[in-house]
């Protein structure tokens, strides 16, 4: 028995594992990309436990990386060496308080489970991902953004407080007026300062129904103009939409041949309403101009926000899920939006999509407050995501194309979302992060002072151990 | 038999004239440049910067637009030919070798600051195919490189 797991586990109630009883799926993550081991592996049971590991790990010259769901792509939800707190153990759904619209939930719950919860209430979070198997701690570290987030902002917009151990071993409660230097740098914040244990999350009332109108677009920039459109009318409750290839054959690209595609860009707009009052679906949909009006669903609306589900089955069921998710997703200025999709899409072999998707989302850029959410200056933004899965073999194949679409959306004014996959040098993280690097450094001097919490990724301080690829 | 062309000594007018013909060609030219230089000025100056390889500097200098070249021809690289060009390119010749012998993109070299760009850069980053398609062609002129 090892020594140092004795003595955590002396310390806490939840379980410690050393290196050689981790399992394996917990040496990488979704990304697939990076493969390495930790010391130990705790998986606690309360915020005590956390605390006590947070010390443990301090006292012992530890690094300690924190795990939600393991949905990143990057040096994140791994461990080289270090301790890797498994966050799902503690996993709770608490308080549901009705009047004053707020949930408690510990930090390892799955935004899943509080869907369930929430749904006999009429409840629901304003923000939720597309993926509802990610954890409440582990999304609100990234910022977490989906359909809603035009008009609420991400998920970090919408904690009313939050229970953090921080890198130096305190536990202490912040929210948006109360120590809210360390919860804007907890939010989006990476795993950086301290480790969330439990949110106090905002709710709102839903309506049982929605209604989606499934548009298809043929010309991105009318595309364009019409999601600006939807999105200044408030008309709708939640904005989805995809750029989606039509294979048409094969051409050169750069002297091999490769099939090429006709590109269309679905687009999802959605309405919730109560039975007995549909919507007036020709006053939603006027002044708006798609190629054409493909099809109307209506879904009760515990069951539209899990609605990707079928479509993650498909990927597991076609073995695309344990491939290489190297996801390059980028908020946009408006402007040069339609720019980037002339430049990378023309040229995207269709294939690269099998087992993932590209997606666009339109978004207002002051809906959020996040200070660590780093976006383009200006109002009306526009996500962009090549969500790839790449069997591990053609990964250095498809790898250069990635970089660049990341360089290029850089270049061209955009700010890279940080849960996929982002390799930076240090001046790069420099200047994704702009004017918040300093502040988000002296966050990280102050709140974790020996600097062990969640290395690898953001060099926020000078260790940063090297990571195995696991592809 | 496959008859495999003699390589061509880079910087020379019969160089500058097989990548022309190259580029009229060229299929993948045709297509992902048929937009370039549309109602705007597509021309490029490609800036050979001497080092180690290169004992003198050279400027290639191409006149572009939908799809088709109609001058390729090496040029002083005066403050004139630089008007004439809608973008200039400008990088040190052994860069240029390792994009044209494919062991860099262009892309990289641009977006990474190594190639530096004279001209409407979002431009140039907004047409990648027709770069890329451009780069491909050129890579593609057997030649002889100065050693």
């Amino acid at each position: 028995m090892s020594g140092l797991r004795d003595q955590l586990k002396r310390q806490i109630e939840g379980a410690v594992r050393d290196a050689g009883a981790v399992p394996v799926e917990r040496t990488t993550n979704f990304g697939h990309l990076f493969r390495s081991a930790p010391r130990l592996l705790v998986e606690p049971r309360t915020a005590e436990d956390v605390r006590a590991t947070v010390q443990f790990a301090r006292a012992k010259g530890l690094t300690l990386s924190t795990r939600g769901a393991g949905h990143s792509q990057s040096h994140l939800g791994i461990s080289d060496g270090g301790v890797l707190l498994a966050m799902g153990s503690l996993g709770r759904v608490l308080e549901v308080d009705d009047r004053a619209l707020t949930a408690d939930v510990e930090a390892g719950a799955l935004w899943g489970d509080v869907v369930a919860r929430l749904k006999p209430l009429g409840l629901a979070p304003p923000v939720l991902t597309n993926n509802l198997n990610v954890t409440v701690g582990g999304t609100l570290s990234v910022a977490g953004i989906g359909v809603a987030s035009f008009r609420y902002g991400t998920q970090g917009d919408q904690v009313v407080s939050l229970d953090v151990v921080t890198g130096d071993g305190e536990a202490v409660t912040c929210g948006p007026d109360r120590n809210e230097d360390l919860f804007w740098s907890v939010v989006a914040g990476l795993g950086q300062v301290g480790v969330i244990t439990r949110a106090r999350l905002k709710l709102r009332r839903v309506k049982p129904l929605t209604r989606t109108y499934y548009l298809l677009y043929d010309d991105a920039r009318r595309f364009l103009e019409d999601a600006r459109f939807a999105m200044d009318s408030g008309r709708f409750d939640h904005i989805e939409s995809w750029a989606s290839p039509s294979p048409q054959g094969t051409k050169p690209v750069g002297g091999r041949r490769q099939v090429f595609a006709r590109w269309f860009f679905p687009f999802h707009l959605t309405v919730e309403f109560d039975p007995g009052a549909p919507p007036d679906d020709a006053a939603l949909l006027d002044g708006l101009r798609p190629y054409e009006n493909l099809y109307t669903d209506d879904l009760p609306t515990a069951e539209f926000f899990s609605r990707l589900e079928p479509v993650f089955d498909l990927w597991k069921r076609g073995g695309t899920w344990e491939h290489v998710h190297a996801w390059m997703e980028a908020v946009m200025p408006w402007e040069t939006a339609p720019d980037l999709l002339d430049a990378i899409l023309p040229d995207l072999p269709p294939s690269i999509l099998v087992g993932g998707h590209i997606l666009l989302w339109p978004a207002k850029g002051s809906a959020s407050r996040s200070r660590l959410f780093m976006r383009p200056p200006g109002e009306n933004l526009v996500g962009f995501g090549i969500l790839p899965a790449i069997p591990p073999k053609y990964w250095p194949e498809a790898r250069p194309m990635l970089d660049t679409a990341s360089r290029l959306s850089i270049a061209m004014g955009g700010k890279r979302y940080l849960s996929g996959y982002v390799e930076f040098t240090e001046e790069e993280w420099r200047e994704h992060f702009g004017p918040m690097w300093e502040p988000f450094r002296a966050s990280k001097r102050r709140f974790d002072p020996d600097v062990i919490l969640n290395p690898g990724f953001v060099p926020l301080d000078e260790r940063r151990p090297a990571a195995s690829p696991a592809a | 038999m496959t008859h495999v062309p003699d390589p061509i000594p880079f910087g020379t007018p019969a160089w500058a004239a097989a990548l022309r013909e190259g580029l009229n060609g060229s299929s993948e030219y045709r297509n992902a440049a048929a937009k370039w230089g549309v109602g705007w000025n597509g021309n490029l100056l490609l800036a050979f910067e001497a080092d180690g390889a290169l004992a003198a500097p050279l400027h290639l200098f191409l006149e572009l637009a939908a799809g088709r070249c109609t001058r390729a021809e090496f040029v002083g690289g005066s403050g004139r030919d630089r008007a004439e060009a809608g973008f200039t390119l400008r990088a040190p010749f052994s860069l240029w070798r390792d994009i044209l012998e494919r062991r860099v993109l262009a892309a990289t070299a641009i977006l990474t600051g190594k190639m530096k760009v004279e001209g409407d850069r979002l431009a140039l980053l907004r047409h990648a195919g027709a770069n890329r398609a451009l780069i491909h062609v050129t890579g593609s002129v057997p030649t002889r490189f100065p050693s």
